[in-house]
This record gives structure tokens, sequence and C-alpha cells, in this order.
């Protein structure tokens, strides 16, 4: 993984932090253009807006530049995609889930993708982990706290 | 003012009244811990309880749970990196870096007591000087608060361990990302995708997402965990005299800081904070030390945090003003209770009044007394694999976010912003200064617009008032000192390192 | 179970619950959903609710918080459950303020609700600072001797107080600058500073204020003297004669329940209204408790969406 960043054309890849942000405050500016600027003394919701977007735009130029300019500073981080993937799945299960099933198979579900992003998971030592924790977070959440949320689907 | 606080003292001394105490302190201080069930949960799903309590009693519990929420989010924000709250952000900057050091005991016992003497200056301040203080709040309009913000979001881009640049870049995303929403000044709808995002992001979701998700994504497929094997003396759990001796001053001035911010309505804890760790920042001798576990730079913070929590209840107190939504809650159960909070609460309810600020001295002192021998439990915390610590980390962040608004959304947005902080690290971004323009953003824009809209659009008003011309010159001296050590950094050989 | 524990300590609040006759329906725990943040007047007035119907139904009844866009992200929510019985809302005035001032909802204002019953009235206020204005009248007349000058602070662009400054406008000819805040407690700081000259807002926010004599309260927005308060002249007996705004909360719930769980629901709102203890605090939350039909529920906000539309439109608020 780490390799294959490196063979990276290298202005390309010192430029891509500062470009990804050139690209946001673009796309910000696409958005609220369309918005009622109104001038300086009765400003509209879209003055402050554009300003912004402008701003971040001339600094992810300068960002640009500047790691582009010096070569030595601009290392990315080692990605983790096991990580990002499970504990994405993850949250967006209990996401999906919570209004539909309730609590606790949202938080059990929760536990046993997000257990997976360890490399070394094993299925049984998992399920019994999850339970044990779907239990603690029931007398947590709905004995102890008493949130307005359902257990199970109703 | 001594007669009466002694007679606050003999209402709170009374044993019941005592236990009430205890009970909010400590409840505030296990729900802080939780991320994502903050103060405000707490104290709405305890307000039923408050129907069969007295006035006093209810409002020292229901207080208690506020400052108590304010220690229990340190602990969380130290030993896992997940602020609960805005004021706590800064925490995470030093705590956990300290404790992936191995010296989270450190850190805790440090916030502990910074936090108990923030605490008790501002209650200090709170008994001496209530009136003053709420004559000068109330003289911070509209152009007081834009030239306020302004001052903080340019004391504050220093915070960071990287470039200059970059942090800025990060203060402006998060003012873009505090403009989603309704509109404060017209109503219109801007960046909205979804109706459950008109009332704007919510705070928990940028916080656990950028902070907690983030460092889960970082950590979770590591085999050997960040905290190291560590042995848990009392030892290890107190500071050096020399390292004790840095902390008076910023602790001092930490202090101050929260006091004066907490006071005014609507501001609160967090600019205290960032500022209270840009100050020290700036006047440190040793700046580079901080973002890596630097303990002036957590005592600092904590103690403003604290002492911003108690000044908070001038307005509250003297005026019947909320100045937050929490305070709100709490003149919500006095109004219940057929108290109508205002200027007379003093005059008419004497014992209720001075008992309750005698609360938060008795409070913050059990809060010490249980905070210290509790050190020891929160570190055996960090000896539990990793791998067996995150994914419920994971499920109480997503049931925390969740329960706060009942929105699948926030949850979602959550994980975004998880993606999104994991990013922003691999590319030398830091999340710190994003929080403080998503808080302060919407203030800044706020006010000033407002100003504009009082004042028919007249520039100098914010020169001919008193307050916001000294906050201009304040903001004038910071720009003219970051330009001249700028200026000198760069006549100097560049060798240091960021 | 906090709750529990320290309801429990002190002896003499022993809360049984009595055993009530089991029904059929209902036969699981129901919620009352709204629209607002936790521990707001619309939470606790659920709360204050929900405790009594859970004694009368023998079910708990659980509140739940779906904040956003004024109330409609809960109203779009509860429209769509399934009208069993078991899903209530908690109403309040904006949602008639919502049905005009916003161009698209996810749902039907008046069609997509089945009526139980109103809880409580409330007006609003009109206060100034201490010794400012003598009454109403002077208000008016000074703001017409200098149009666009006088300053009144609100709760938020599109809150019904806001629209209530704005209908003043329109009856009286007065030309006020209408300036936003986030809620009534920083309009009233800002009314304290000096910063605006007005505010309207409800009694739980003046009131207390007026007591301390840093107020003058100079009238109420509803038709008659309102009874809390029989000293305040109203609005419509002095500048502007047939002035009416009342603010209300209301339980509804989504279209199409069957008429003898609406009628048991209705009934068990009506016994909870007649509990002194129950009045006392919605009283102090500044309201009248009084129930309805669901006829003169459904009259009442249709009623209000006919005048607010109007004042939305004359006023030329952008709608959203």
């Amino acid at each position: 993984m780490q390799s294959a960043t490196q063979d990276w054309p290298g202005t390309t890849r010192r430029a891509l932090s500062g470009g990804v942000l050139l690209v946001a405050g673009l796309v910000m500016l696409m958005i609220c253009w369309s918005y009622p600027v109104g001038n300086l003394t009765q400003m509209g919701p879209g003055y402050i807006p554009r300003v912004v977007g402008f701003l971040i735009c001339a600094l992810a130029v300068a960002i640009i530049a500047i790691d582009v300019a010096t070569p030595e500073a601009a290392q990315a981080g080692r990605m983790h995609p096991r990580g990002l993937i499970f504990v994405s799945t993850a949250i967006l299960l209990f996401a999906g889930l919570i209004d539909i099933a309730g609590l606790v198979p949202s938080m059990f579900l929760a536990v046993v993708v997000s257990m997976f992003a360890d490399d070394e998971a094993r299925p049984l030592p998992v399920l019994i982990y999850a339970c044990l924790a779907t239990l603690g977070g029931w007398l947590l959440f709905l004995v102890v706290l008493e949130l307005p949320i359902p257990a199970f689907w109703r | 003012m001594i007669d009466q606080f002694l007679l606050g003292l003999s209402v709170v001394l009374q044993p019941e009244i005592l236990m009430y105490a205890f009970i909010g302190v400590f409840i505030g201080q296990l729900i802080g811990v939780l991320p994502g069930i903050g103060a405000i949960t707490a104290i709405s799903l305890l307000l039923p309880v408050t129907f069969y309590l007295d006035a006093t009693t209810s409002m020292i519990m229901l207080a208690g749970i506020y400052y108590g929420s304010q220690y229990g989010g340190s602990i969380a924000s130290i030993l896992l990196n997940l602020p609960g709250t805005p004021s706590s952000v800064v925490t995470c900057l030093e705590g956990y870096p300290l404790a992936q050091r191995g010296r989270a005991g450190l850190a805790l016992f440090v916030a502990a007591c910074s936090s108990f003497v923030g605490g008790i200056v501002g209650v200090a301040i709170l008994v001496l000087a209530a009136i003053p203080m709420t004559i000068i709040a109330l003289r911070f309009g509209a152009p007081e608060y834009a030239m306020l913000v302004i001052l903080g979001l340019l004391a504050a881009s220093l915070i960071g361990t990287g470039s200059q640049i970059r942090s800025f870049a990060m203060v402006l995303l998060g003012i873009a990302l505090g403009l989603v929403g309704a509109d404060a000044t017209t109503g219109y709808y801007r960046f909205v995708a979804m109706p459950e995002m008109a009332d704007g992001i919510s705070l928990v979701s940028l916080a656990m997402g950028l902070f907690g998700v983030s460092e889960i994504i970082r950590n979770a497929s590591r085999r050997s965990p960040p905290g190291p094997a560590l042995s848990i003396t009392m030892r290890d759990v107190f500071p050096t005299r020399a390292e004790a001796r840095s902390l008076v001053l910023p602790i001092v001035r930490g202090s101050g800081i929260g006091s004066f911010f907490g006071a005014l309505p609507g501001t609160g804890a967090a600019i205290a904070s960032f500022m209270a760790y840009a100050m020290e920042r700036r006047f440190s001798r040793t700046p580079e030390k901080f973002g890596k576990g630097h303990l002036p730079g957590l005592a600092a913070p904590e103690s403003a945090n604290n002492a911003a929590a108690q000044t908070g209840f001038i307005p509250t107190l003297t005026l019947g003003i909320p100045g937050d939504a929490v305070m709100a809650l709490i003149i919500g159960a006095l109004i219940l209770n057929g108290i109508i909070p205002g200027p007379r609460l003093a005059v008419d309810q004497p014992e209720l009044f001075w008992g309750v600020i005698a609360s938060f001295f008795v409070g913050n002192i059990i809060l010490l007394l249980i905070n210290i021998p509790l050190i020891k439990l929160w570190v055996l915390l960090l000896r539990v694999p990793y791998q067996k610590l995150y994914p419920v980390i994971i499920v109480m962040i997503c049931v925390g976010v969740y329960s706060h608004r009942t929105s699948i959304t926030d949850v979602v947005l959550t994980l975004a912003f998880g993606v999104l902080g994991y990013l922003m690290k691999n590319y030398r971004f830091e999340p710190a200064p994003v929080m403080l323009g998503f808080v302060l953003g919407p203030l800044l824009e706020d006010n000033f617009r407002r100003t504009m809209l009082l004042y028919g659009g007249d520039f100098t008003i914010f020169l001919t008032r008193p307050i916001s011309a000294m906050l201009v010159a304040c903001s004038a001296v910071l720009i003219v000192l970051a330009l001249w050590s700028g200026i000198s950094a760069m006549r100097k050989p560049v060798h240091s390192t960021p | 179970m906090f709750k529990k524990l320290l309801a429990a300590l002190p002896l003499t609040l022993a809360l049984a619950l009595p055993a009530a006759a089991q029904d059929t329906f209902p036969d699981h725990s129901l919620r009352i959903v709204h629209g607002f943040g936790a521990g707001g007047n619309a939470d606790t007035v659920s709360r204050i609710l929900a405790e009594e119907m859970s004694k009368g139904l023998g079910q708990p009844v659980v509140v739940e918080s779906r904040p956003g866009a004024g109330g409609t992200v809960a109203s779009g929510y509860v429209t769509k459950q399934d009208p069993d019985g078991y899903t209530m809302q908690l109403m309040v005035g904006g949602h008639a303020v919502a049905a005009a001032l916003y161009n698209q909802l996810p749902y039907e204002s008046v069609d997509g609700y089945t009526f139980i019953s109103t809880l409580g009235q409330f007006p609003f206020f009109i206060a100034a600072r201490s010794g400012e204005y003598e009454s109403i009248n002077a208000l008016i007349e000074a703001a017409k001797a200098a149009p666009g000058t006088l300053k009144i602070g609100h709760s938020g662009v599109g809150s019904t107080q806001h629209l209530t400054g704005e209908l003043l406008d329109l009856r009286t000819g007065a030309k006020f600058i209408h300036v936003p805040y986030k809620g009534g407690a920083a309009a009233s700081t800002a009314l304290m500073g000096g910063e605006v000259d007005v505010i309207i807002d409800t009694g739980t926010v003046i009131r207390g204020q007026a007591e301390a004599g840093v107020y003058d309260i100079l009238a109420a927005t509803s038709e008659n003297r309102w009874p809390d308060s029989p000293d305040v002249p109203t609005v419509s007996e002095t500048v502007s004669p047939g002035f009416d705004v009342v603010s209300w909360t209301a339980i509804g719930m989504p279209a199409g329940v069957p008429d003898d769980i609406a009628g048991r629901i209705r009934g068990e709102v009506h016994k909870a209204l007649e509990l002194p203890e129950v009045q006392e605090k919605i009283g102090d939350l500044g309201a009248k408790a009084g129930g309805s039909s669901g006829e003169e529920l459904k009259a009442l906000i249709e009623g209000q969406i006919a005048v607010w539309t109007d004042v939305i439109d004359s006023a030329g608020i952008d709608k959203r």
C-alpha cells in the first residue's frame, strides 16, 4: 500500500491534499452561488458563504504551492483500509437498523462488524464478546439511563 | 457578601441537600464520561424527578450535573480522544498525547486539580463580583461579540501543530460547516441536503467524528495498541515539583480567562478554553512542546472551562437569563417549581440563591475528592486491549449521537466526519481548528450582520463603542505580534521543525 | 433507573402506579413525539402529560424529541407513522406558522392529522425597559413619528414572536426594525443592554423582569385581557381593534386513527388537564390549561394558517 503511494508522480501526490481542499472550496462556491448576496450593509444569506468559499480556494492554492515547493514535508500518512471499511460498515449498519430493528440488534451487529477491523479477529470470540457488549449496552442505555429508544422492533 | 455565602453554606450542609448535591455531581461526572451523552441529556432525564423536590434542591442537583459533567468530559478526552463538548476538544490536544505516552494518570490528576482551582476561582468571582460582572456582560452587544469572536479566531490561528496557513484553512472549513442550516438572519436554507440538517450540523456529530471515529479507524487494525503497558503507582500520578511549579501561572491565567468569558451569555466555556490554550502557547517559551502532551497546555484550558462553568451561572442567577441550553433547562426546573427567575431572585429567595452558589463550592470539593481515587480506576481502562475497547466505543458514540436528536442523519454524518478527520490527519491537517471555526463562525456571522442591521451599516460603531474598540486594539496587537515573530523567524536560520 | 432510585428517596413519594384496568388498547408503550430540544417547554409539557397519561392508560408513555426545522422534522415523522393510536405528537403554535412559511412540507398540515385536543393557550406580551414608554399607545406613536428607527427584538426569523411583530406593523401602520436573536433569552438580554427598544415574547421570558421593575409590560396580544395579568391592556383594546394572537400547545395523531381510540386518548388528555397539579405546572410555564374537541383544534389551526399566510405575504418575508 505504502509503496504504491510512493510510486505516484511526485508533484501530483504532493498537490493532492491542497487539491482536494480546492475542490471542496469550488463545490461550496458552486452551491452558494444562487444564494442572495445583498450588499455590505444589508448582507444576504449568500454573502458570508461566498467570502469563506473564496478564502478556502485561495488558501488551498497557497497550500498546493507550498507543498509542491517543499518535497520533504509533503509525506502522506499510511492508509488503514481495513479499519476504514469495517468501522464505516458498522456505523452505517447501526444507522440503517436503529429505527427499524431497535437498539439491541443494531448494537450487536455494529460490535460484530467493527471487530473485524482487527485482522486477527476470529468468529467465535467475536460472537461471544459481541453478546457481552450488547448486554452491557442494554443495561447502560435502557435500564440505567432509560433512553427513549426501543430495545427491539415494534 | 461573606455573610450571605455562609447562609448558603448552612443551606447546603443540611444532610438531605448535601446528598442531592453529591448525587448531582456524581451522575454528572459519570454521564460526562460517556461519549455523546452530555449534560443536556442527563438533565432532561432527571427533570421529572425535580417535580418532587423543592426548588433549591432541584437546582443544586441539576447544577451539579452540569459542572460535574465538565469534569467527566475531560476524562473521556484524555483517555480516548472523545471530546463531548467544544471545551474538551482543547483537553484532547494535550491530554490524549500524554495518555499515549503512558502518563494518563498524571494527565487526569492535573486535569482534576486545575479544574478544581478553576471552579473555586469561578465561585469566588460569583460570590464577590456577580453584580459588576452582570453589568459588564450587559454591555456586550452585537458589535462587541463580533469583535470578540474575531479576536478569538486570531488568537486561535496559533492553535495546531502544523503550519499556520493549514490551520487557518481548517478554521475556514469549520466556519463553512457552521454555515449549514437555516440562516439566522433571514431563515434562508443553506447547504441543506435533507430536512434534518435544517438546524445545522450537530456539534456532537462533528466532535465525535473528527476526534473519536477517526482515531478508531487509524488504530483498529493495529496490533500493538497505542497505550503502552504501565505500572500505576501513585507516584506516576503526581507531577514532579518542577512540573507542579510550571503549572501555577497557567492555572491562574486560565481561571481568570474562564471566569471572564463564562459570564458572557452565549459564548462561555468554549471560547474560554480555546483562548486560554492559545494564550499559553503564545506566551510560552517552549511553544514547540505544545500538541505533544505539554502539561501547561492541559492545565490552562481545564481551569478555564471549569471557571467558565461556574461564572456561567452569573447571568442565569442575577438576571434570570440562561446563557446556554443547559442553563435554560435549569431555569425551566425553577419555573416548574413556581419560581420566576429574574433580578429579584437574590432578594426574594436568598436561601435558594446563596444555597446554589455555596453548593458549587461544596460540589467542587466533592468532585476533587471522588476524582483522585478514581484516577487509578480510569487508568486501568487503558489496560483493556484496544481490540476489545474500540467496538464498545463505536457503539457508545452511535447511541450517544443518535439519542441526542433521535436522528439517523446525525449518525451517518458522524461517520462522514470520522473519515474526513482520518484523511485530514493523513494529510497533516489538524481537526481542532475545524471545531473552533464551527463554534465561532455562526456567532461571528450573526453578530456582524446584526450589528449592520442595528446600526445601519455604520462600520465606525466598532471603534466608537469602548469595549469593542478595546477588542479591536487587542486584535491589532495580536496581528502585529504575529507579523513580527514571523519576520524575526525568517531572519533566523531556518532549522526548527514545526 | 436513576429516576426511580431518586424518586424513591424521600419516603413520602411512593409512586405506585395504580393498576389500571387492562383493555386491549393500549397493550404496549405509547409515545409523545415533539420537534424541539430536550428540556424545552414543549419537552416539559410532554413529560408532565406523559406521566399522568401513563397512569390512566396503564402503559408507559415515552417522550421522544425529534428536533429540526422549526418542528417540521417531527411533523413529517409523525404523520408517516401507523395511525394505531400509539404515536402522539405534541404540537405548538409554530405548526400553523410552518404551514404558512414553508413552500414545501413533507406532510399535510391539516389533513395529515387526527386532531385530539388543545392542552393550553398563552398570549405574548410586549415589553420595554421600565419608564421608557408610558403605554402601548405611546410606543406606537413614537414608532410612527420616526419610521424605521425603533427596534423590536424577537426570538428568530419565522417564530410566532417575529410574525406577531410584523402583524403589529401591518395593523397599526408603524414601521419597526425587526431584529432576530437566537431565542427569547438572547432577545431579552438585548433589551436589557439597550440594543433593542421592545421585545415580544412569552410570559416566562418577560414576567420575572417585570416583577423586578426592569421591564414595563405594555400590552398583551390576546383579544381579551389575560386572566393572569388583568392589569395589562391588550393591543386590541388600545391601538389595533381585533388584534388577537394566542399561541397554543395541543396533541395530534397521524390521520386515520379509529374514533374509539382517538376518543380514549382524548379522554385521558382531558382527565390529565383537570388535575390541579397539571394545571398549576402548565400555568407556571405561562399558559392556561384547557382541553378541546378535535374539531375545535382543527378550526383553530386552520384559522391561524390563514392569518400567518396573510402576514408573511404582506410583510414580504421569504418563504423557505
